[in-house]
């Protein structure tokens, strides 16, 4: 008899398969070439050749040759030292824009999140006009009214336009967490708006927004880049990767690459390390969620 | 959700549609209005400086700005309702007349880019999933990752430098050659370039978002039963899992329109080529308030029309997604441009 019913019985469960993607750290790659990166950014006068914003009459246009490994500039400055100087700009904008951004996020997005039916309706509506103008046009205006670009102002103005899709999933978490005990607990006690959001909300939310943060500051850099190479970032002088690239038309008439792939590529090396890094911290989170 | 009377439901999402637009234009005509240049600048160049007062506050009153701004709004809005959007300051002819002979060439390069963008990312999307963990899978993983890594106008400038400086294939910049406009080769011939661009830049979010949507069906536990059923892998794939991500796919599809939107306007940017983009972008820097502000009240609308549909989409076709779209629409909408 029992055999008969040994087919019928529960199947044993297939052997859990050997999960392959096993990386519970950082991607260690990406995070040693963004720290060189940084760091030499950082630190670069200890190392860079010329002076960045020296204009070298005699040698403009130059191809890359020993005197200046990455060539020269349409103005005749050294690209080798301005990409590292210029670095810092672009570095400092991402950073400062995403710290913008997240704080507008998280404010408006638990104030969203704890608001009335009604009030927290309001809000995402208004969230969802912001969205809605491109954000290239906003950026535009908003420039336009602060007058003369500097990094101050850049980094405001990506970070003001920036801080829609974090307040969002900060709202939705949240909600979720709102009406748990030790939130309520919290309020009982007298506990004010932004003790008990750094105390018992943030905590809560901030894996999940953390991998959005990271993908803000590449955003952000990218945003900076783009506006200053069409001219209305940053000004020529004031150097960074998007403002040397503004000078590619001139290039691209001489046929001078270097002037044009030289910042792009390490712009684009920065942006895949902080894309991989940020990948890694999504893939956390949701191993996190799904072992609940 | 509960199935409202449709007329009711319609009617709301108008209304919703409506109030936007029209808080939106408040939004748009106060910075407008706020923004620094002197609009007289703009009209009437440097004549400007050499008017007398009296010349000036004709010219003030002829365009109607010596009134407080809610009583110019409120002129604006009138005129707006019959079809009158105002006057392009640097065009001097009216508005709509300026955007439209430009909103052609977008919705041209926009709509081919919308068209390859979706049905290309479908394919990549099911060949990853297939595919899923083996080398097809992981190169393409790895080329996606890479290329949306590359800014959109730096892309469009290293092409730029191989296909039209270096070997001479293709033009760089405009929509057609001077004298040419009639010639369909010729404006293909232009088009690929922006083309390629703005398609490689949003390939890779939605086929990656495709390809993790059908891994998630295939772990459902309905596609146990399919196979217990004895169906095989394709049929299981496109008869069930495909089936099930198509109205997700739809309602992204709509999210997804200002993305492109805001691309195709950096694109046409650095190619010059005539569109709405370029226009925005000049519009800006020559301080052409007006024009300025209807495309961005333009482009407002078009978005928020898509989010809506996007939403009935959700709410109509599948309402099971209610929930999950809503984390969708904060993930789609990360800053990306």
């Amino acid at each position: 008899m029992e055999d008969r019913f040994a087919m019928v019985g529960i199947r044993s469960a297939p052997a859990a398969k050997p999960e392959r993607r096993r990386r519970r750290s950082l991607p260690l790659p990406s995070v040693l070439l963004l720290a060189v990166i940084v760091l030499g950014c950082l630190c670069c006068e200890l190392f860079i050749p010329k002076d960045p914003a020296y204009m070298d009459l005699f040698h403009y246009t130059q191809a890359p040759d020993s005197e200046f490994w990455f060539g020269t500039d349409t103005m005749g400055r050294d690209v080798f030292s301005m990409i590292w100087y210029g670095g810092r700009v672009s570095l400092c904008i991402g950073f400062l824009a995403t710290l913008i951004s997240t704080t507008i996020a998280v404010v408006f997005g638990s104030i969203s999140g704890l608001a009335p039916r009604w009030l927290d309706d309001l809000l995402m509506r208004f969230t969802e006009i912001v969205l809605s103008i491109p954000s290239l046009l906003l950026v535009v205006l908003i420039q336009a009214i602060l007058g003369k670009a500097n990094v101050l102002s850049i980094s405001l103005v990506i970070g003001v336009t920036g801080w829609t899709s974090i307040a969002k999933v900060v709202r939705t978490e949240v909600r979720r967490i709102r009406n748990s005990e030790h939130v309520i607990a919290a309020r009982c006690m007298g506990a004010g708006f932004f003790r008990i959001l750094w105390k018992h909300l943030a905590p809560n939310f901030f894996s999940s927004i953390m991998f959005m943060v990271v993908m803000n500051v590449r955003s952000a850099i990218v945003a900076e880049s783009t506006l200053s190479f069409m001219g209305i970032g940053l000004p020529l002088e004031v150097i960074s990767w998007g403002s040397m690239l503004s000078l590619s038309e001139k290039a691209l008439s001489s046929g001078a690459w270097w002037i044009i792939l030289t910042p792009g590529a390490f712009l684009v090396v920065t942006m895949l390390c902080i894309t991989n890094i940020g990948n890694a911290l999504r893939r956390n989170v949701s191993r996190k969620e799904s072992n609940l | 959700m509960m199935r409202k009377n449709p007329w009711l439901y319609y009617g709301q999402k108008l209304l919703i549609f409506v109030l936007s637009v029209l808080l939106l234009s408040v939004i748009a005509f106060y910075i407008a209005r706020l923004a620094p240049g002197d609009p007289l600048v703009s009209y009437y160049g440097d004549r400007v400086e050499k008017m007398k007062p009296a010349e000036r506050a004709w010219a003030e009153e002829k365009l109607g700005l010596n009134e407080p701004i809610h009583v110019q709004y409120l002129r604006w809005l009138q005129g707006a309702l019959r079809g009158d959007f105002g006057i392009s300051y640097k065009y001097k002819t009216d508005v709509l007349e300026v955007i439209g002979g430009r909103a052609v060439n977008t919705l041209i390069l926009g709509g081919v880019a919308f068209v390859l963008i979706f049905s290309l990312a479908l394919g990549l999307g099911i060949l990853c999933a297939w595919f899923e963990d083996r080398w097809p899978d992981r190169i393409l993983c790895k080329v996606g990752t890479v290329i949306s890594c590359i800014p959109e106008f730096w892309l469009s400038l290293v092409l730029i430098l191989v296909f039209a400086v270096n070997l001479r294939w293709l033009p760089s910049s405009g929509a057609y050659s001077v004298g040419n406009g009639g010639d369909v080769g010729d404006r293909i011939l232009h088009l690929i370039l922006p083309l390629t661009v703005a398609v490689l830049n949003h390939l890779w979010y939605y086929a990656y978002m495709i390809r993790n949507k059908l891994l998630e069906e295939i772990r459902a536990e309905y596609v146990l039963l399919a196979k217990s059923k004895g169906l095989n892998k394709r049929q299981v794939m496109f008869r069930h899992c495909l089936r099930n991500i198509i109205p997700s796919y739809l309602s992204i599809m709509a999210i997804s329109v200002p993305h492109i939107l805001g691309g195709t306007y950096i694109v046409e940017t650095v190619f010059s080529y005539p569109g709405i983009g370029t226009l925005s972008y000049e519009s800006a820097r020559y301080q052409d308030y007006n024009l300025l502000m209807v495309l961005c009240i333009l482009s407002g609308a078009i978005v928020i029309l898509f989010n809506l549909a996007a939403q009935i989409i959700n709410e109509r076709i599948d309402p099971r997604m209610k929930e999950n779209a809503l984390v969708e629409t904060s993930e789609v909408t990360e800053v990306g441009r």
